[in-house]
């Protein structure tokens, strides 16, 4: 029996068609997996069914009839419950507290501590999600909290359950616990919508997936039918772009690395979530393929001194740079472009030639005597504008008044200065339009070609594989596998590294 | 100093204690509902100001002292609404608000007292003060039933209100929401929680008890307003919340200390301490610091206190 | 053109409804607002002592208030000023009271920077507590502001009481910041908040210490990404707000009162945050709205002592224009609604 058809779905934002005429059903008692690279649109499709969005075009069928939700509140209502990847619960609460937070219970407005109690223990027991009701949330683990997180949905009558992400936060001792729970959903009655890009999860829980890319729907198969391999061709595609004409390899020093992580890991509420090694040479572009939230920020941050590590050794340059601060790291030439440009890496009420200055404000000749060198100054925003074509021209423009693009080209003037010997660049490309993010792509592989090494964190992997010269795929904090970009690129391989399949120790793959 | 032992000066030193920390107690309250919103209001001594003097006003000028809690009421209210549109609806800095609200409530006050007195007929206008109410059989017993039951009508009021209050906050839905606000309005909004509404209430409640609050020093106290009569007191409720933990029953017990300590001043010669006052005067204060960093590392304050919660559409 | 405009506009709406309100207070208070406009003028200006009397009042004004446009700039919302003052005080009375034999001139400045380093310290309590702990100072300079003004009041009535007479106050001190402008009471320390207010904007627009303190101020975590030490600017700002609004209580005492006393400060704290935040926080504008303040307050005294209108009046109008800035997106609003229909 179908319980839900979403018919026909278009969503577009200014820049984007999220969803393009997407239609997908989900059956009574199913688990349903949704897989797709980050922007493929899963998460806008399931926004609109939760009532977050409106949709454009197209229609949603419940239980048979015509819904639209205008908030969380009505899906709610009518048995949809979901679970974001960041929890909505409040940490200095009991977990009866969230649990019951918004409703009217019987008694209300007093709580019945006893009653309620004994209604969301017995509800627990017939999931298997128990939990201790009068502990404070703050004081529970993150598996626990999200158990806390899927009662409240089903306290609330939620016969069909949105997990956004679930397993992101979990240990693998926790997954498998929580695809038992899964399983005890399903066989009460309930349908689950799992967000994920893990294959091996897809495979071991899901009766179907629906794969999407780039906003359409490409296929809907039955898990049992399938394997990880087509699941990770449909997710990906089998066309890769043409890859730009690169010149061969800087030939300086290529044979000592400029960055060397020696088994650094970073460990964050007891959580691994980040544990690697790798080297990055001169002249190179190493892309970091992989969905967000794989430990790609970590791994960026424990670069650039901004997160510590709890192990291992990080060396620049062959010299040991693993507890050098953020400001000296810097000046040894390692560049940040961060992912988060508006409260990374930017002062969005400072103007365009005070954000230039911000890496450079205390060296000379742009300080003397401790004092600022204006003319020097101006010089230097003169040339960053001039030659990284950044607009409005004026360096007296607040940055918060310029646009996506230019920004992000304001970062990268700043940050290389033709200094930088390691760039880490975390979605650089993330929010900008077509020209724009040839302009961005443009200038790293100008870089590289002059001898920076670097390292390129995207979520987009078209452009990780057209600018890359080498790929590491990174899953749950560590690299699935690292190969070689010359030729032709087994994109199936890549897909099923995103998906959690590591290589073979030992292995390094050429076409 | 076996005086401080004898029954008569302790029951009377208790009795004052309590009516001294009325104004105190009152205040504190209405701040606790304000704080556990996630509005930090430094305004507070605007709030009592404003309900001191309204409430003398309106009693004055009517000649009935009811109309003067009314009055007293309505003022804090007005203020504290004021408060919370610049704070929830502009979402300015309240710390902000509540600097700009003092100076200027104090400067309404002190301005509307001077024309009163100054159209008055009488050249010290006046009202006679809330009586003594003592409550049968419980005011006889020794030391504290004299202490606590017999005080005038607003005392017990607020003894109702502290009840009520942590029953409210303890037990009912209406806290839980309340709370949630404050500490995770993303959280409270997702679970259908008007964030915005449950705001702007705790903040009518915030300025109708501290307007009682002022309204208490001139009616149950002194019979009169003058040129900033709180004297600071807004400024010890605040400490006396954060002692207090924000919980309503340790609120209460905060400001009986420090309303204590206020009593004590003036009878420290009497007991042949010959500390200066002022040692006492600075304890409240003193006291909260420490307080304050005995809570290091522990997160005691509602997770979006002064902050504003603006809702993004993602 | 347009952005010119929108700009005069603004303040011209400002000053409008700020002139109204005088003018309802005034009519409220049953006297003539034309009539008490000639008053408050000739208060200030009649006479060589008004002018006087207004730069002397401005005078802690102008350094408390750089002081916390400072802490606040690099986000510190230091609402301690009062506390920093008495302290400030107190450290300058105890080094002028000490025997030290030295060149009066030189005595000064040891009082003076005595009142600087106490007063900042006094902040960096909060501010340490801030920048480690995460603990908000808002309430901890609150507190420490009656735990000085207590102090103050035990110290004038124990070990600094003048025994002559056992009031609470200091004795008369001997060191004093010399007049600049006999028979008036304009004293030095309108000239040295002259010269800290141009090395504040000198420090905050020139040098890379004040340019990484807006930057903290402004964005914290892109600061940090940055390699900045976000802990030091915290720290340091408390510290430099709390040290200026210790050399404005020094000012008080030495220039003014001569001896230490309570109530030596006024409400001079609590004003120069409203000052502050008039002049947006930069040192010229805490300069403008410190002297525009000040005159306020000379006019209104005379304005009080010659017709009997309430000088609470000055704290409505601080206090009114604060909240006016804080409408200030409303008010643009619908002035550009106003603008509209009359293009229309």
């Amino acid at each position: 029996m179908e319980l839900l058809e979403m018919k026909n779905i278009v969503k577009t934002f200014p820049n984007v068609i999220a969803n393009n005429d997407i239609t997908f059903r989900v059956k009574v008692g199913e688990i349903h997996a949704l897989l797709g690279e980050n922007g493929a649109g899963k998460t806008t499709l399931m926004n609109i069914l939760y009532g977050l969005y409106q949709q454009d075009c197209g229609s949603i069928f419940w239980k048979g009839k015509e819904v639209s939700f205008a908030s969380p509140k009505d899906a709610i209502v009518s048995g949809i419950g979901m679970v974001h990847q960041h929890f909505t619960l409040v940490p200095n609460m009991t977990v009866l507290q969230n649990i019951i937070l918004g409703l009217k219970e019987e008694g209300y407005p007093f709580i019945r501590t006893d009653d309620i109690s004994e209604n969301i223990n017995s509800l627990a027991k017939s999931y298997g999600l128990e939990v201790d009701v009068g502990k404070m949330v703050s004081e529970l683990s993150i598996g626990e909290q999200q158990r806390v997180e899927i009662l409240k949905a089903l306290y609330r009558g939620a016969e069909l359950l949105i997990l956004d992400e679930p397993t992101a936060v979990l240990t693998p001792d926790e997954t498998s616990e929580f695809f038992n729970i899964l399983r005890r959903l399903k066989s009460q009655g309930h349908s689950v919508i799992l967000i994920t890009h893990r294959l091996m999860e897809i495979m071991s829980v899901s009766d179907r997936v629906t794969i999407l890319r780039s906003g359409s729907v490409v296929a809907v198969e039955e898990t049992d039918k399938t394997n990880s391999d087509s699941l990770a061709n449909l997710m990906i595609g089998c066309n890769l772009p043409e890859q730009p004409a690169k010149q061969a390899h800087f030939c300086g020093n290529s044979n000592s690395p400029v960055l060397e992580l020696n088994n650094i890991e970073i460990e964050k509420e007891g959580v691994l979530r980040l544990a690697v090694s790798m080297q990055v040479y001169p002249g190179e572009i190493i892309g970091i393929a992989g969905v967000d939230g794989n430990g790609q920020k970590e791994l960026a941050e424990a670069i650039c001194g901004i997160q510590a590590v709890s192990q291992g050794q990080i060396r620049f340059e062959n010299q040991n740079i693993t507890s050098m601060t953020v400001y000296k790291r810097y000046r040894k030439g390692i560049a940040y472009i961060p992912d988060d440009r508006h409260h990374d890496g930017l002062v969005l009420d400072m103007n365009v030639r005070q954000n230039l200055m911000l890496r450079r404000y205390r060296i000379s000749p742009y300080t003397k005597h401790r004092s600022l060198n204006k003319n020097k100054i101006n010089e230097y925003s003169k040339i960053c504008i001039e030659r990284y074509q950044i607009k409005p021209t004026s360096p007296d423009t607040k940055m918060r008044l310029l646009s996506g693009g230019n920004q992000q080209k304001a970062i990268l003037a700043r940050e290389i200065c033709n200094e930088a010997k390691l760039i880490v660049a975390c979605q650089p490309t993330r929010g900008l339009d077509v020209g724009a993010s040839t302009q961005v792509r443009n200038i790293l592989v100008e870089q590289r070609n002059q001898g920076s090494g670097i390292i390129l964190i995207s979520a987009d992997l078209d452009e990780v594989m057209s600018l890359s010269d080498r790929v590491a795929v990174m899953f749950r904090g560590r690299f699935m596998g690292i190969i070689d970009c010359e030729g032709e690129t087994d994109a199936q391989l890549i897909g099923r590294m995103m998906g959690g399949h590591s290589l073979e120790e030992g292995e390094s793959l050429h076409a | 100093m076996d005086q401080i032992f004898s029954i008569a000066f302790l029951t009377s030193f208790l009795g004052a204690a309590v009516s001294s920390s009325a104004p105190l107690a009152y205040a504190a309250l209405g701040e606790i509902y304000s704080e556990k919103a996630g509005i930090l209001n430094i305004g507070l001594e605007a709030i009592m100001l404003a309900g001191a003097f309204s409430s003398f006003a309106a009693a004055y000028l009517f000649g009935n002292l009811w109309i003067g809690l009314l009055g007293g009421m309505l003022g804090g209210l007005l203020v504290c609404m004021l408060h919370a549109f610049l704070s929830v609806s502009l979402s300015q800095n309240q710390t902000i608000v509540g600097v700009a609200l003092n100076m200027f409530m104090l400067g309404v006050t002190s301005y509307s007292i001077n024309i009163l007195v100054s159209s008055s007929t009488s050249a010290f206008p006046q009202v006679t003060t809330f009586p003594k109410l003592p409550i049968p059989v419980l005011s006889s017993i020794p030391i504290l039933g004299s202490a606590l039951f017999n005080q005038n009508i607003l005392v017990y009021i607020l003894y109702l209100l502290m009840i009520i209050s942590h029953i409210f906050f303890k037990y009912t839905q209406w806290g839980n929401s309340l709370t949630a606000v404050g500490e995770h309005p993303r959280a409270a909004d997702t679970a259908g929680i008007q964030v915005y509404k449950v705001q702007y209430i705790s903040a009518a409640v915030n300025g109708i008890m501290g307007g009682i609050g002022g309204a208490y020093m001139v009616l149950a106290q002194l019979g009169v307003f003058t040129e900033n009569l709180t004297a600071g007191r807004g400024f010890i409720a605040l400490a006396i919340v954060i002692f207090g933990r924000r919980e309503p029953i340790r609120v209460a017990l905060a400001a009986l200390l420090f309303g204590a300590l206020e009593g004590m001043q003036f009878r420290m010669q009497a007991i042949g301490v010959n500390l200066p006052v002022q040692f006492m005067t600075m304890l409240p204060y003193l006291i909260t610091m420490i307080s304050l960093l005995g809570s290091i590392g522990k997160q005691r304050d509602p997770g979006n206190l002064g902050k504003p919660y603006i809702r993004s559409n993602k | 053109m347009r952005k010119y405009s929108i700009q005069t506009l603004r303040i011209l709406t400002y000053i409008v409804l700020t002139l109204a309100l005088a003018a309802f207070l005034i009519l409220g208070a049953g006297k003539n607002p034309l009539q008490s406009a000639g008053v408050f003028v000739r208060g200030i200006f009649g006479s060589f002592n008004g002018i006087a009397e207004v730069l002397v009042k401005a005078t802690p004004l102008i350094l408390a208030g750089l002081g916390i446009s400072i802490s606040f700039r690099s986000g510190f919302f230091n609402i301690g000023a009062e506390g920093q003052l008495y302290i400030g005080a107190i450290a300058s009375t105890v080094v002028s009271m000490l025997p030290l034999g030295i060149p009066s001139w030189i005595h000064i400045i040891l009082a003076i920077v005595a009142a600087f380093l106490f007063g900042g310290i006094w902040a960096f309590i909060p501010g340490i507590l801030k920048a480690k702990f995460g603990i908000s100072e808002i309430i901890n300079t609150l507190m420490l502001n009656y735990i000085a003004f207590n102090l103050t009041g035990i110290l004038v009535r124990g070990v600094i009481q003048d025994k002559t007479d056992y009031l609470p106050q200091s004795p008369v001190l001997q060191l004093e910041l010399p007049n600049i402008f006999p028979p008036t009471r304009l004293h030095a320390g309108f000239l040295l908040a002259i010269i800290i207010v141009i090395f504040i904007w000198w420090f905050m627009e020139r040098t890379p210490d004040g340019f990484e303190l807006q930057a903290v101020g402004l964005n914290k975590r892109a600061a940090e990404c940055l390699g900045i030490n976000v802990v030091k600017n915290i720290v340091l700002a408390s510290f430099l707000g709390g040290g200026l609004a210790g050399i404005a209580g020094a000012g008080e005492l030495l220039g003014v009162q001569h001896r230490l006393l309570e109530g030596l400060v006024g409400s001079s704290g609590n004003t120069a945050i409203l000052v502050a935040l008039i002049g947006r926080n930069s040192p010229w504008g805490v300069l403008i709205a410190s002297v525009g303040f000040a005159a306020l307050q000379v006019g209104a005294n005379t304005m009080q002592r010659q017709m009997g209108i309430p000088d609470a009046i000055v704290s409505i109008l601080m206090g009114f224009i604060v909240i006016l800035l804080l409408c200030d997106g409303l008010i643009m609003k619908l002035v550009n609604r106003v603008l509209v229909k009359e293009k229309s």
